[in-house]
């Protein structure tokens, strides 16, 4: 795998706040068509290294590159046009349109032009698409109602459709499982793997849900107060005594 | 009857032009969950702009209120966002409030001080003629100042609802950390935002003036209608706030008309204090949560 030529490298990423060092010298290589866990305990850094990556958050030190392009100083809003796509650990729908809006709104972004996004059809002609995706994630007897009037689990399940409608190269997944139900875990890690084999789509994934991420991602990356300690399959992870001490317990 | 016709006309014609104000309110709380207590000033100022072109600059009124239009998207649209909510907009909350009543005394005594504390004419837009209709005396300019207003707000719920950009702003007013993930420009949304409150400010002005005149203190007592209005209708939705300022607009001419007018003032206060009591979210408001 490591001979192909990675879609995102990052580089040296630090971020302090105040005297914490939440994210600490950290750099890894994400490759075409995996998914890559990141793991670690409350506190570890996975999220503030997320907000970094995306430009959310300033990074003190280091660089990311997608694709061979440096995004460091990109506009968090430009990263989607560099086919970057991204769900929160908090449930991110728009909880005043419908489940189909929402899905439109997440791809019309790439649609047309400043003016032909002034006049243009409401639809941006992706109602097709939209539909499609709502019928990948199990949605389509939820179309038309308001996506705020969602269960959790379908909320989380309408976010992951609104991550890829924009047709992205990477995703970056965060706490995709937090707070979903047994049965509807399920069919979302059912979903994630075929997309991910559908559309050779690459994730990083930051997950709390040992079972689901074991089973999900090829490669997985272990964080500890803001720094790498490990990184392996699933299988090597499991067995690691660094990461037993640190994370996963006896 | 053919009374109550003509006060229910006249109350909704100047209701319209409160829901104009109002809907000011909602836009910018959706936008930058902050309140503009300069919103008041934001309706007096734009007569200004237009008095200046006509008696300074020599334009004819046509240009005259186009020239009021633009000098009031510059500077209370552009230059309102770029030079005080932007930079402020990280610390939302009490700074950008209060900074908000900092401009709207700014405003007011500027207007003071650089034309005048006398009321001044401001020219008739509208045709004066009454019209005779089933018996009652109906103002033309009555009709078309409702007319007038209900099209700009039916344009700016369809621009809303029914274009792509009108789409991205509502997703940035719902949740603007994913609509940047999703590529929105939310900088834009936002200043688009401004720049629509701006116009509808500006077209409030344009009907209100002919009939009460442009003075510095206008937004006084306009800026606290409009913001009743917005919280009595609901103020995160903009139906909402037309709803409440047509109510306002409405029951202040009956009540004017039919018990007293001595009170008319307190009306508005009145009906504050009974929907915070009965319904806080407002008439048609909707519950905000807020995570602190």
């Amino acid at each position: 795998m490591n001979a192909l030529t990675p879609v995102m490298s990052v580089r040296g990423i630090s971020k302090q706040f105040d005297a914490i060092k939440a994210v600490d010298d950290v750099s890894f290589d994400v490759y075409p068509g995996e998914i890559l866990g990141l793991i670690g305990p409350n506190g570890s850094g996975k999220s503030t290294l997320f907000n970094c990556i995306l430009g959310q958050l300033a990074a003190d030190r280091g660089t990311v590159e997608v694709g061979g392009q440096a995004v460091s100083n990109k506009r968090s809003c430009d990263l989607s046009k560099l086919g970057i796509g991204r769900t929160f650990q908090q449930l991110s729908v728009f909880p005043e349109m419908t489940v189909l809006d929402n899905i439109i709104v997440a791809g019309q972004e790439h649609e047309g032009t400043m003016i032909s996004r002034l006049f243009g059809a409401p639809d941006a002609g992706l109602t097709e698409q939209a539909e499609q995706m709502i019928a990948f994630f199990r949605l389509s007897h939820l179309r038309d109602e308001q996506a705020g009037s969602l269960s959790y689990g379908q909320q989380k399940l309408v976010d992951a459709a609104m991550a890829f409608m924009a047709g992205p190269n990477i995703v970056l997944l965060d706490e995709p499982a937090g707070g979903v139900n047994l049965t509807m875990l399920a069919g979302l890690k059912e979903r994630l793997i075929s997309y991910n084999r559908e559309h050779a789509t690459t994730f990083v994934v930051i997950e709390h849900n040992m079972e689901f991420v074991m089973s999900l991602c090829t490669r997985i990356i272990v964080l500890a107060e803001g720094a790498i300690i490990a990184e392996g399959t699933p299988d090597q992870i499991r067995s690691n005594q660094m990461v037993i001490d640190a994370y996963l317990g006896g | 009857m053919s009374q109550f016709a003509q006060v229910l006309l006249s109350g909704l014609s100047t209701g319209s032009i409160y829901a104009l104000a109002a809907i000011g309110f909602t836009l910018i709380w959706q936008a930058a969950q902050t309140v503009n207590f300069a919103q008041g000033e934001f309706v007096m100022l734009p007569a200004f702009f237009v008095l200046v072109a006509i008696n300074f600059l020599g334009m004819p009124l046509w240009l005259a209120l186009l020239f009021g239009l633009l000098m009031a998207v510059l500077v209370l649209g552009l230059l309102f966002k770029k030079l005080i909510v932007e930079p402020m907009l990280p610390k939302t909350g009490l700074p950008l409030i209060i900074a908000t009543m900092a401009l709207s005394i700014l405003l007011k005594e500027s207007v003071k001080e650089f034309y005048g504390a006398e009321a001044q004419p401001f020219p008739d837009i509208l045709p004066q003629q009454t019209m005779n209709l089933a018996g009652a005396v109906i103002s033309v300019q009555d009709i078309l100042n409702l007319v007038i207003s209900i099209t700009a707000v039916v344009a700016l719920t369809l621009f809303l609802n029914r274009t792509i950009t009108g789409r991205s702003m509502q997703a940035t007013a719902q949740n603007p950390a994913v609509a940047t993930i999703l590529g929105i420009d939310t900088k834009r949304m936002v200043l688009y935002t401004f720049l629509i409150n701006a116009g509808l400010a500006a077209l409030a002005s344009f009907l209100i003036s002919p009939l009460y005149l442009a003075k510095f203190s206008n937004g006084e007592t306009l800026g606290v209608v409009a913001f009743i209005a917005a919280i009595v209708g609901g103020f995160n939705q903009i139906r909402g706030a037309i709803a409440g300022g047509l109510l306002i607009g409405v029951l202040d001419n009956l009540t004017a008309t039919y018990i007293t007018a001595e009170y008319r003032a307190a009306l508005p206060l009145v009906l504050l204090i009974l929907i915070i009591l009965w319904r806080p979210q407002g008439l048609l408001g909707t519950d905000e949560g807020r995570q602190v």
